[in-house]
């Protein structure tokens, strides 16, 4: 669902208005569309080639045409928001999968998109690193940032979410504001889902 | 044997005409077939329909056949057809014909080689295609490419002593046409010529390497 939003999926069918752009239809202009939707990966992605700061400018620069100097200015300020402004001249190999994830968030917001998507943002880290990136994640829903988060983590769903989406094999099962969610699912695909894993 | 041809310097000078000849050849050729290679191995890359199939037919066909054949079409038939260039330039042109097709592998090879979700990173920020290719795909292939790139280059160099069936006055050339005319100086003059295209490949060599630790820097 979240890959079809900015079309990263072929729609096959069906219809999908996001923002006033019609993404189902071919003839939509995707890329002006995209620039407003940022998206976090569960691999990072981050450019390998270039420095964290670079890789955050890069889009802004080349895409919104914005100059060089606001667009660093911009970095610099988004870096500290995220926590890591030591590392803007790094480059992604020498930075901790947390750390990395940060930069990819940082990335999103350069485009000062309307929406964020992440796709299993916490899945590829460490258990210890999980925290640094919700944290950053949590401000962001704060300040009220329109997200769609596909994750794990139960508790940052239960504790920062608006609504609840359980899918299972390509379809929308049940939705619920959180607590509705948690606390009494209807369906009992959700009922397993929920005793399996809030065991642990 | 006998060596003292070797070290005579009229013998020098013929040689070092020839070795211009060999150089001009070969650098020339590397320039258009590098251009060339490149643009070809991202058209077969992007998988727009009729382009880069004509692009796959191209590289499948020249691939598979032996560069011998192609200098001596690249000379016969342009005469025939009444063109009048320069030998070197008909060997150029065959050798770039050749070699563009093994660069274009290269490059492809190079392209597949980056993650996807480069790609998908790129394009979820709403980077075209085309940026996508020039600013985040090209510049990590690259780094990939250059050794097989220059070990191609290399051949190239090596095989401009083919141009030797059309009489190309190059390196090989300059020495056969002495040792001809000399009696037991042949071994000497291949021993010689051999020390001449294996130091200026090695050099090749050590460029790329030098290439290739500044870009993984």
């Amino acid at each position: 669902m979240l890959r079809c939003i900015n079309r990263l999926e072929e729609i096959s069918s069906g219809e999908l208005i996001v923002d006033g752009f019609k993404v189902h239809e071919p003839k939509t202009n995707i890329n002006l569309m995209r620039q407003e939707i940022g998206m976090v990966f569960q691999h990072f992605y981050l450019y390998p080639h270039k420095t964290v700061l670079e890789n955050i400018t890069l889009a802004p620069i080349k895409v919104r045409k914005i100059e060089e100097g606001a667009a660093k200015k911009m970095a610099m300020e988004l870096l500290e928001k995220v926590g890591i402004p030591e590392k803007a001249n790094s480059y992604p190999s020498q930075l901790s999968g947390g750390q990395q994830q940060r930069v990819a968030i940082a990335r999103g917001l350069a485009m000062k998109p309307k929406i964020m998507l992440f796709d299993e943002p916490t899945s590829a880290l460490d258990p210890e690193m999980i925290g640094e990136v919700l944290d950053v994640m949590r401000t962001l829903a704060k300040e009220g940032m329109t997200m769609v988060c596909v994750t794990h983590e139960m508790g940052f769903a239960r504790e920062v979410a608006d609504r609840v989406i359980f899918m299972d094999e390509g379809r929308i099962l049940e939705q619920e504001s959180p607590s509705q969610f948690f606390k009494n699912p209807k369906e009992e695909r959700t009922k397993l889902f929920l005793s399996r894993i809030l065991q642990h | 044997m006998d060596f003292s041809s070797v070290l005579d310097p009229t013998h020098w000078s013929a040689l070092l005409s020839g070795l211009k000849v060999t150089l001009l050849v070969a650098f020339s050729a590397i320039i258009l077939s590098f251009i060339f290679g490149t643009i070809l191995g991202v058209l077969r890359y992007t998988r727009i329909p009729v382009v880069s199939h004509l692009a796959i037919i191209y590289i499948e066909a020249i691939r598979n056949l032996p560069l011998l054949l192609i200098i001596f079409f690249g000379y016969f038939a342009l005469k025939d057809w009444g063109v009048q260039i320069p030998i070197a330039l008909s060997v150029i042109i065959s050798m770039t014909v050749f070699t563009s097709a093994l660069v274009a592998e290269i490059v492809r090879s190079g392209l597949n080689s980056v993650d996807k979700g480069q790609i998908e990173a790129a394009r979820s920020q709403g980077f075209t295609y085309t940026q996508t290719l020039w600013y985040i795909i090209m510049p990590q292939a690259m780094k990939k490419m250059i050794p097989p790139m220059v070990s191609q280059f290399v051949s190239l160099l090596k095989d401009t002593s083919l141009a030797v069936a059309i009489s190309l006055p190059e390196l090989t050339h300059a020495a056969q046409i002495i040792y001809n005319s000399k009696y037991n100086a042949t071994i000497p003059l291949l021993i010689l010529v051999s020390l001449i295209y294996f130091v200026i490949n090695y050099c090749l060599s050590l460029a790329s390497r030098y290439l290739e630790k500044r870009l993984a820097g």
